[in-house]
Formats: structure tokens, C-alpha cells, sequence
């Protein structure tokens, strides 16, 4: 009893927190489990329907689509998103004036604080049919006439899976470069009076140094990448909708837009599904993993 | 630092090709944006205006009120970062509290929540919204991401250092834990603390899908979702109403110009926390 009256204060102070996550995401994450099986439309849950949902998501042909989108714009933003970054840490660490190296950090991380309607909306502006580089491209004789990026097929997946690398590229590579900045100078010393060349050292010496970082944040991008939404919902138009909408945004579509809110529900589940494989999967291979 | 002249040299063009990415779109931008209508119709390539003009911004503030929805994005970026980093403090003192029983419990709960996507219950969260009546109100926005898993670690990982004689360990009431938690963890973990404040900052003015789906009315709307609007031309209803280039290009700067001036400031945290999130992952 005594300890009780010792803690119940401290209990009281984090009741919030739970709270707050009892009602916002447990609950809802079981209403929507929940509502998978039932046939729910504008007006509430109107009686179960055991997997009927299920069968009608995995008949139709949108949703596999939605599937496999998921699944290529994961793979390359994951792909891309952890290797590239590496280059850019391994180069600011070789700059010297320091001035030099913070301003160029300070450039390459700005785009990952500016929000996807910026984003998307610089590139449109760079990218559009009478902008920079269609203009370029004509000037140099390599087009005749200008590429639609946003409004074409083939482009719609690389360009989502190109913005979000680009965007996310100086923060990768600032954890990165902090991990590089604990490499002891020594041991380079010691390979370069062996005579070893730079890339050598880069092959042996850095990225083994870096591989347990570049496990995180492996870890931390595929697993961001799978719930892809801001930037599909702001990419996706007439002609791109079909290869760029995700499981999340077919989920928003089909709730909120149509307000079949059975079938958005089973869509849902598929996703955390597949989060849950992959994390589940993820954590057996990477070993940093482990929080 | 590798001491490699040929890798040196390369990290000099590697690092003016990645800036450059970076920096001639946005001059790009700046540029469309201070053209007349028509010079921003044209094709060409143009990294310098043939004629400056401040025609984009005009119809930009003529035809769109930015105002409220700025001011609705300010009190939701105030109220939610306050909420955010107070609930996590909260969290985190507690959970470094080292003989509170129940404490692996609760941790554990707070870490679960880390696999569970938002975006997974985007559906039922707006239904719950909507029984609770929160669907067009800023309130909304605010509680949305109140908390997080990873701020509570964040601060538990801080808290943690405070040295333990601070704490009486006798009978206390949740006002002196209160005191103590402003007067001595707070100032000590103010690094911490302002780490959590300036990633909220950034990611509730960002916000972008929560107002997508709880806000329709047009006096609640969000400044990314007004700048959506004018960007992407999603509300021009006849072809007359046609937004130009220089118009929405006014629009991407003036939304960048908020952060642009606040990311100088808390640079240092923005840095230093991604670092800890980095390792911690």
C-alpha cells in the first residue's frame, strides 16, 4: 500500500501518454482489424461479412496493383535510399574549409525539411514541358519535343522513387558522415604507409566501419517507404494514378473518396500485414535491428 | 581523410554536382516566380527573368487568402509542438524512474506502438474522429501525433543522465515531480528538448495528409493544403480561373520562406538530433 501511494503519482503522470495511444492508434488499429470483416459503408458497419473483403481485394485488379506498386517504389527507394547517400558522406568527409563542408551540408539537408508539396512542386516547375531541363534538352538537340515527366507512365514510379532519394539524401548522409567522423584517423594512416590505395580503403576500411549504420538506416528507410502516401496522393494523376498509387492511398481512396469502408479497412490490414513481414524478416537479417 | 588525391578531387565534383541538384531547381523556382504571366509561359531556358516582376505574388495574394490559413497552421504548429514535447517529458521521466515497477510494461507499450504506420489507420482514425465530433477543427490536427514513441525515448534516453540525488526518494506528489521535472530535468536535458521541438515544428507545419482527411471546411484549412491547391490548379473550376506558372512558383516560395528562416536557428538541434535518432535507430 505504501509503495502504491509512492508511485501512483509517477502512474498518473505517464496515464496520458497511454491514453492517448490506447485511443488513437490501439483502437483504432483493432477497429480496423474489425471493420475488415464487416460490410461498412457511409452509414457504420452494417452486419459481418467474414472474408468477403478480403476476396474482393484480392480479385481485384486495382489492388494488386496497388500491391506491386508498393512493393517497386519500396524496393527502389530502399535500394537507392541507403547506397546513395554513402557517396556524399564519404566526399564531405575529404572537404576541407570547413566553412565549405557546413555550407554544403546545410544545402543537401534542406530538402528533407521541406514538405512534399514543396517538393513536388519544384520538380513540376523543373521538369514541366517548358522548363529547365526539357529546354536543355532541346537546346542540346537530344529531344525534339519536350518530355511530359509527370504526366507519362514510364516516368510516373522512377521519378516518386528518384524525388524521395533526393529529398532524403543529406539527412541519410549526415548519419552517415557522423558515424564516418569515428573512424580513427590512425588506421588510415597505418593503410596509407602499407601503400593503400583510396578506394581500397574506402572497400576495407570505411564501409566495414559504416555497415552497422547502414544497417539502420536500411532498416528505418524500408520501412518508412512501405506506408509511401504525401508524395504518391500528390504525383498521382489521370495518366500516373495507375503505377503510383500505394496500398495507403488506395486504402484513402477507397474509405474516404468511395466510402467503402469494409474494403479500405481489408486494404489496411494488407499493409500492416506487410509491414509486419517485412520488419519481422528485416529484423532476422539485420542485426543492428534490435532496439 | 583518406588521404587519397584522386578521392579527394572526385568528392569536390561529386559534392558541386549534388548542391547543384539542389540549388538550380530552387533558383529555378525563384526565377518563374519573379516572371511576368507570360515570360512564365514560355519555353526556354531561363536562369535569370528577362523582366522582373512581382506579378506572380500579386495573383497569388489576389486570388488566394493565405493568411488564415497560415494562421490556422501556426496555432496548430504551437499547440500540437507544446503538447508533443510536454506529453513526452512526461513519458520519458517516468520511464527513467529506475525501481518503478510496471515501468518494462509501459515501455513496452510505448515501443509497440513504433510498428504500427499511421497510415495503416488513417480509416478508422477518421471515423473515430468523426464520433468524437473533432472532424473540421484544428483540434484535430493537434492531437494527431500528440505523441510519439521514439520523443519518449528521445527523452528517456536524456533524462536518464540527470544525476539520481536530484530525486528525493521519499513520498512525492505529482506537483513536486511536476517542479522538479521543469526546474531540474528540464535544464538539464534542454538539448534533448529542443531536439523534439524543432523536428515537431517542421513536421506539423508540413503537415499534409491528417488536414487532407479531417479538414473540408475552407476556413480550417492548412497552408499546405491551400499551396496544394494553387500548385497543383486543383481548384480552378473553368478555364479562365488558370493559375500561371510564375503564380504557383510565388506559392512554393512563399511556403519555403517560414522554415527558411527558422532552419539558421535550430540547425544545431536538427543536426544533433538525427544524430541520436541515427544511432538509437
Amino acid at each position: 500500500m505504501r509503495a502504491l501511494r509512492t508511485h501512483l503519482p509517477l502512474y498518473l503522470l505517464v496515464a496520458p501518454v497511454l491514453i492517448y495511444f490506447a485511443l488513437f492508434v490501439f483502437y483504432p488499429l483493432g477497429q480496423g482489424v474489425w471493420l475488415s470483416f464487416q460490410k461498412a459503408g457511409l452509414l457504420g458497419p452494417q452486419g459481418f461479412v467474414g472474408l468477403a473483403n478480403y476476396h474482393k481485394i484480392f480479385v481485384a485488379r486495382t489492388v494488386w496493383d496497388a500491391f506491386w506498386n508498393t512493393l517497386t517504389i519500396s524496393a527502389g527507394i530502399t535500394i537507392f535510399g541507403t547506397l546513395l547517400p554513402l557517396l556524399p558522406a564519404i566526399a564531405l568527409a575529404e572537404i576541407t574549409p570547413d566553412w565549405l563542408r557546413r555550407a554544403l551540408q546545410t544545402t543537401i539537408y534542406t530538402p528533407y525539411l521541406l514538405s512534399w508539396v514543396i517538393i513536388i512542386g519544384v520538380w513540376m516547375n523543373t521538369l514541366s514541358p517548358i522548363g529547365l531541363v526539357n529546354s536543355a534538352l532541346i537546346a542540346l538537340h537530344l529531344i525534339d519535343k519536350p518530355v511530359t515527366f509527370f504526366a507519362s507512365i514510364p516516368w510516373a514510379q522512377p521519378l516518386l522513387i528518384g524525388q524521395t532519394v533526393w529529398k532524403d539524401m543529406g539527412f541519410r548522409a549526415l548519419i552517415y558522415l557522423a558515424a564516418l567522423m569515428s573512424l580513427d584517423p590512425e588506421i588510415i594512416e597505418a593503410a596509407t604507409m602499407d601503400g593503400a590505395k583510396g578506394w581500397h580503403k574506402i572497400r576495407d576500411l570505411v564501409l566495414p566501419h559504416l555497415a552497422p549504420v547502414i544497417g539502420v538506416v536500411f532498416l528505418l528507410t524500408l520501412q518508412g517507404s512501405l506506408h509511401t502516401f504525401d508524395s504518391a496522393y500528390l504525383m498521382a494523376n489521370g495518366r500516373t494514378a495507375e503505377k503510383v498509387t500505394t496500398l495507403a492511398l488506395f486504402a484513402y481512396q477507397k474509405g474516404l473518396l468511395q466510402f467503402d469502408l469494409g474494403m479500405a479497412s481489408a486494404a489496411g490490414v494488407v499493409l500492416l500485414v506487410l509491414c509486419l513481414v517485412v520488419a519481422a524478416v528485416s529484423r532476422l537479417l539485420v542485426p543492428q535491428a534490435r532496439l | 581523410m583518406l588521404r587519397s588525391k584522386g578521392i579527394r578531387r572526385l568528392s569536390y565534383i561529386l559534392m558541386a554536382l549534388i548542391a547543384l541538384s539542389m540549388v538550380v531547381p530552387f533558383w529555378s523556382v525563384l526565377v518563374t516566380s519573379f516572371s511576368t504571366r507570360f515570360d512564365s509561359l514560355d519555353p526556354g531556358l531561363r536562369l535569370w527573368p528577362s523582366l522582373w516582376s512581382v506579378e506572380g505574388y500579386g495573383t497569388l495574394f489576389a486570388r488566394v487568402n493565405l493568411w488564415l490559413p497560415f494562421a490556422n497552421t501556426a496555432l496548430v504548429t504551437l499547440a500540437g509542438t507544446l503538447l508533443h514535447v510536454g506529453l513526452a517529458m512526461l513519458a520519458g521521466y517516468v520511464l527513467a524512474q529506475p525501481d518503478l515497477p510496471g515501468r518494462r510494461l509501459i515501455g513496452g507499450i510505448i515501443l509497440l506502438t513504433l510498428t504500427i504506420p499511421s497510415q495503416v489507420i488513417l480509416v478508422p482514425q477518421f471515423i473515430l474522429f468523426r464520433q468524437l465530433h473533432l472532424l473540421n477543427t484544428l483540434t484535430a490536427l493537434v492531437i494527431s501525433d500528440a505523441v510519439s514513441a521514439f520523443s519518449v525515448l528521445l527523452m528517456k534516453t536524456y533524462f536518464e543522465q540527470v544525476p539520481k540525488e536530484i530525486l528525493e526518494s521519499a513520498r512525492m506528489d505529482g506537483a513536486r515531480h511536476l517542479r522538479l521535472v521543469w526546474d531540474f530535468y528540464l535544464p538539464m536535458a534542454l538539448p534533448g528538448v529542443l531536439t523534439i521541438v524543432a523536428f515537431q515544428i517542421v513536421s506539423r507545419y508540413n503537415m499534409f495528409t491528417e488536414p487532407l482527411l479531417f479538414i473540408t471546411e475552407a476556413d480550417k484549412i492548412t497552408l499546405q493544403i491551400a499551396l496544394n491547391s494553387v500548385i497543383a490548379g486543383k481548384d480552378t473550376t473553368s478555364t479562365s480561373d488558370f493559375i500561371a506558372p510564375n503564380a504557383q512558383m510565388a506559392a512554393v516560395v512563399v511556403a519555403m520562406v517560414p522554415l527558411l528562416i527558422f532552419y539558421p536557428v535550430m540547425q544545431r538541434y536538427l543536426v544533433k538530433g538525427l544524430m541520436v535518432g541515427g544511432v538509437k535507430g
